[in-house]
């Protein structure tokens, strides 16, 4: 497409959307049934990271820090932080697993948490995920992929009607489900890893967020090599079903670069279809894709005549970009946090890994914008619209129930989109 | 390294009041169950409000992506304001192998390039004060380079607690700002206004009852503060530490060099913005003064009782049950009372022992000091018939299955409850909690549990 530029040129970060790897990793824990993600490191990133979801989400979010201080930072090797941890979060709740992730601190000094964790009595995903490398997407990558290395039981023969789902960490509890019903439509059993769709999509219960409430089960982690599909969600998440592979060399996998928009949609269709034998998908797949088609059509004219921002995580970059372009929304500039594989395929007139002040150094290119919660302030200043995506937004409840992927999706994020973009261009009576 | 504090010092702090015992507040966190901020946070709580300087984290992305753009402190500085901005030098593995130095030294030549701001904080965090970059050495080389303050700010996560984070970010404006600057003229009523951080404009409730009185607000650390006003802090009569026990170290310290005595107080409810108003006015010294402010505090507590009869005569009788922590404990409890609430229980779990003893105070004999509010808050709901619980979302299912109101206490305000107006604020809040009836509404059960 347009012209890429990987690299940011900056000594720093100026108004940042880049989140960091153990927030991704955090997030991934969460999305395990009655998981204690314990993040190793000085306690402000647990307590930064607590607050950031529990904004987001609305939600109390379970996580426990290691709470290294100065000298236990100097004298121990996380032997002592690790094992302490583990055994004050027992003596309060029984988790099903503790997901352990570094930060840069334990990392710097070069903490075995693989080794500690071994060590202890207790069931134990570890994952480094140092915060000075990759973002928000690898370290829910990296996680999903420990997951599925230290949990996964090898499996010589696949039952054809299951199928493992792997999304990317853009995706919203309510997207995770809605692709999760898709494909059960087409008759399989479809379990996804991380699964937000069930612990952080804001239903009420008896809770007191002690441990995360809803997810996939360890059990079932455990036994995905029995899967005879996997589909991967998102180019981070590639490694993931490689992994998945290597625990069982029968499972067959499909990899997409988002399922947002038309085209996507269609393919996985056209996947689903081959795989099963069937002729026709559901009738309510047709029908959603007869909406789309017209909400494509409604929102062109509005989309067109507007040019966007869209400020994101790679593979969400990627998936608001196509949808766009498909209904004919020109994106100017498409901003990464970091750079990825997915960028040389990104709809957009530019693409650069930067930050927010990127976008508002080229606030004359473009007309609405589409980010996160630190592009409100943005939007205010230069009198752009404004599509609120991404982590955190701060801003407005209803989150997780936030619908972009699929047929159905589609129609909701063009129409907002659509709606954004004619609000600004009301002729005004001089 | 001499610009670093040393923390041991900051921890013994003899103008504690409960220095004398041990201190649980200041001990090691307690891994796998500790909760609260860095001492990173707490240097960025203190010192971000200052809305001319630019704020640069030398750090991982955790540090400053987490965090910026998430505390509502109002500034009347007429430039950009550098306090919605993120700096951050976002190190890479790169810069822990071969030192993030040369980064950071690039970082404040760009700011100063694109923003020029007043000073330039440098915060160390865990990781680049793990690798040993001397942010003291570029700060100094900046400063003479670019000819303002460029502050070293040494409170990393892992040197201890939130509170210690904002005694940090305390000595960090004493050691390089206080003093460095005379004003351009005093007065005999100059105060300073220390652990004010005007979140959603607390300060701006009370400071023009402060004009209206003649005392000059001289400089703040840091609620809509001014780098050039911080610097002349030194000339100062007064220093007002509202609501923040942590700069007690940083009043003392300037009580010995400068001379500056120091007050501490609150100005959340009605009495304790009265006795606010008055502390300030006796501890000034001047008989005029106070009797000018004993007249301002009738007027307003009167036009202030008339604008709250009717919310007054709503909370009539209605009895609410408070769970939160520090000062809140009794100083969102006062507040309460002043609206006609009887507070029948207050959580004090994490309040120090000084904030319990208030709370017992506030509270009176018959009130219940709930030291396992999880537990306890439920029970005291059914015993005492509580109309409203105030507390963090983890208790909303307790509100729920009781049928009571809910106030999320620690629910990012977007307004003030300070001053005499915040009261309104507060108590139109809390009249739509206890009227709205979504919290019975939600406690439905559904058709097939019937």
């Amino acid at each position: 497409m347009g012209e890429v530029n990987h690299k940011k040129e900056k000594p720093l970060q100026v108004n940042p959307f880049k989140l960091s790897q153990p927030m991704g990793a955090t997030l991934a824990f969460l999305g395990v049934d009655k998981c204690m993600p314990l993040m190793h490191g000085g306690q402000g990133c647990t307590s930064f990271t607590k607050v950031f979801f529990t904004r987001h989400f609305c939600e109390p979010i379970a996580i426990q820090t290691s709470a290294v201080t100065d000298a236990i930072a100097v004298l121990d090797g996380g032997d002592y932080s690790i094992v302490e941890s583990v055994k004050n979060i027992t003596k309060k709740v029984t988790p099903s697993l503790i997901g352990l992730h570094t930060t840069g601190l334990p990392e710097t000094k070069g903490d075995d948490v693989r080794g500690v964790a071994s060590q202890i009595a207790f069931p134990m995903v570890t994952v480094n995920t140092p915060d000075y490398e990759g973002g928000f997407e690898s370290g829910w990558a990296k996680t999903c992929k420990a997951l599925i290395e230290q949990l996964v039981e090898t499996s010589e023969v696949v039952d054809d009607n299951t199928l493992v789902l792997l999304p990317h960490v853009s995706l919203q509890p309510i997207e995770v489900e809605k692709i999760k019903e898709f494909i059960e439509g087409f008759g399989f059993n479809v379990l996804a890893v991380p699964d937000l769709s069930s612990s952080l999509d804001g239903h009420l219960g008896e809770k007191q967020a002690a441990l995360s409430s809803g997810g996939i089960s360890v059990d079932e982690i455990r036994s995905l090599g029995e899967a005879g599909l996997v589909i991967s969600v998102g180019d981070s998440m590639q490694g993931c079903a490689a992994a998945l592979q290597n625990k069982s060399p029968e499972m067959r996998h499909h990899h997409f670069v988002h399922l947002n928009g038309l085209v996507a949609t269609d393919r996985l269709v056209e996947v689903l279809l081959e795989e099963t034998g069937l002729t026709r998908p559901p009738i309510s797949v047709a029908r959603w894709r007869q909406r789309l088609q017209d909400a494509m059509l409604d929102s062109h004219f509005s989309l067109g005549q507007n040019r966007f921002l869209v400020a994101a995580e790679p593979d969400h970059l990627a998936a608001i970009c196509q949808s766009l372009h498909e209904a004919g929304g020109r994106v100017a500039i498409a901003i990464s946090t970091v750079d990825s594989s997915q960028l040389e395929k990104i709809k957009a007139d530019k693409v650069i890994v930067g930050d927010l002040e990127d976008a508002e150094l080229a606030a004359a290119e473009y007309d609405v914008i589409v980010g996160n919660f630190h592009c409100e302030a943005l939007a205010h200043r230069l009198h752009k619209g404004l599509v609120l995506r991404g982590f955190p937004n701060w801003e407005q409840v209803g989150n997780a129930l936030k619908n972009d992927v699929l047929y159905e999706g589609g129609c909701y994020l063009l129409f907002e989109a659509a709606n954004t973009a004619s609000s600004r261009n009301e002729v005004k009576h001089v | 390294m001499a610009s670093k504090p040393k923390i041991k010092e900051l921890l013994d702090e003899s103008a504690c009041e409960h220095n004398k015992k041990k201190k649980v507040a200041c001990n090691a966190p307690t891994p796998g169950a500790a909760t609260g901020g860095c001492a990173f946070e707490g240097a960025q709580i203190s010192l971000f409000p200052y809305a001319d300087a630019a704020h640069l984290v030398h750090g991982p992305m955790t540090c400053l992506g987490t965090s910026w753009e998430t505390r509502a402190t109002g500034t009347s500085w007429p430039g950009r304001d550098l306090t919605q901005m993120g700096f951050t030098t976002d190190v890479s593995l790169n810069d822990v192998v071969f030192s993030g130095e040369e980064k950071l030294v690039k970082a404040i030549d760009y700011i100063m390039e694109h923003y020029a701001p007043e000073a330039v904080f440098v915060y160390a965090t865990c990781v680049t004060a793990l690798i040993g970059d001397d942010i003291d050495l570029i700060c100094k080389q900046a400063a003479e380079k670019f000819d303002i303050p460029i502050v070293p700010v040494h409170a990393a996560g892992f040197v201890g607690s939130k509170n210690l984070g904002s005694r940090l970010g305390g000595e960090a404006a004493l050691t390089h700002l206080v003093g460095t600057k005379e004003p351009d003229q005093s007065t005999p009523f100059d105060i300073n206004l220390i652990g004010e951080y005007n979140v959603t404009g607390d300060m701006w409730q009370y400071s023009p009852l402060l004009d209206e009185l003649g005392i000059r607000v001289l400089s703040t650390l840091s609620g809509d503060g001014r780098i050039s006003d911080i610097r002349s802090a030194h000339r100062a009569k007064l220093n007002v530490i509202v609501c923040a026990k942590s700069l007690v170290s940083l009043t003392r310290k300037m009580e010995e060099r400068y001379g500056i005595p120091s007050i501490s107080l609150s100005f959340y409810g009605k009495r304790d913005t009265s006795k606010g108003l008055l502390a300030i006015a006796e501890a000034l010294g001047d008989d005029d003064l106070i009797k000018r402010t004993q007249a301002l505090v009738a007027r307003e507590e009167s036009q202030l009782e008339e604008d709250l009869a009717p919310y007054k005569t709503f909370f009539n009788g209605k009895k609410a049950v408070l769970n939160t922590g520090g000062n809140k404990t009794w100083s969102i409890a006062a507040a309460l009372q002043d609206l006609g609430f009887e507070v029948v229980a207050t959580a004090v779990k994490k309040a120090t022992e000084d904030d319990r003893g208030k709370a017992r105070q506030t509270l009176g004999e018959k009130g219940v000091l709930m030291m396992n509010p999880g537990v306890e808050q439920a029970k005291l709901i059914d015993e005492t018939g509580a109309d409203l619980l105030l507390a963090g979302g983890r208790s909303l299912y307790t509100a729920i299955k009781k049928g009571i109101a809910f106030a999320d206490v620690n629910q990012e305000k977007k307004k003030s409850y300070g001053g005499y107006g915040g009261l309104l604020n507060l108590a139109e809040d809390l009249k739509n909690a206890l009227q709205n009836p979504v919290f019975k509404n939600v406690a439905r059960r559904a058709p097939w549990e019937k």
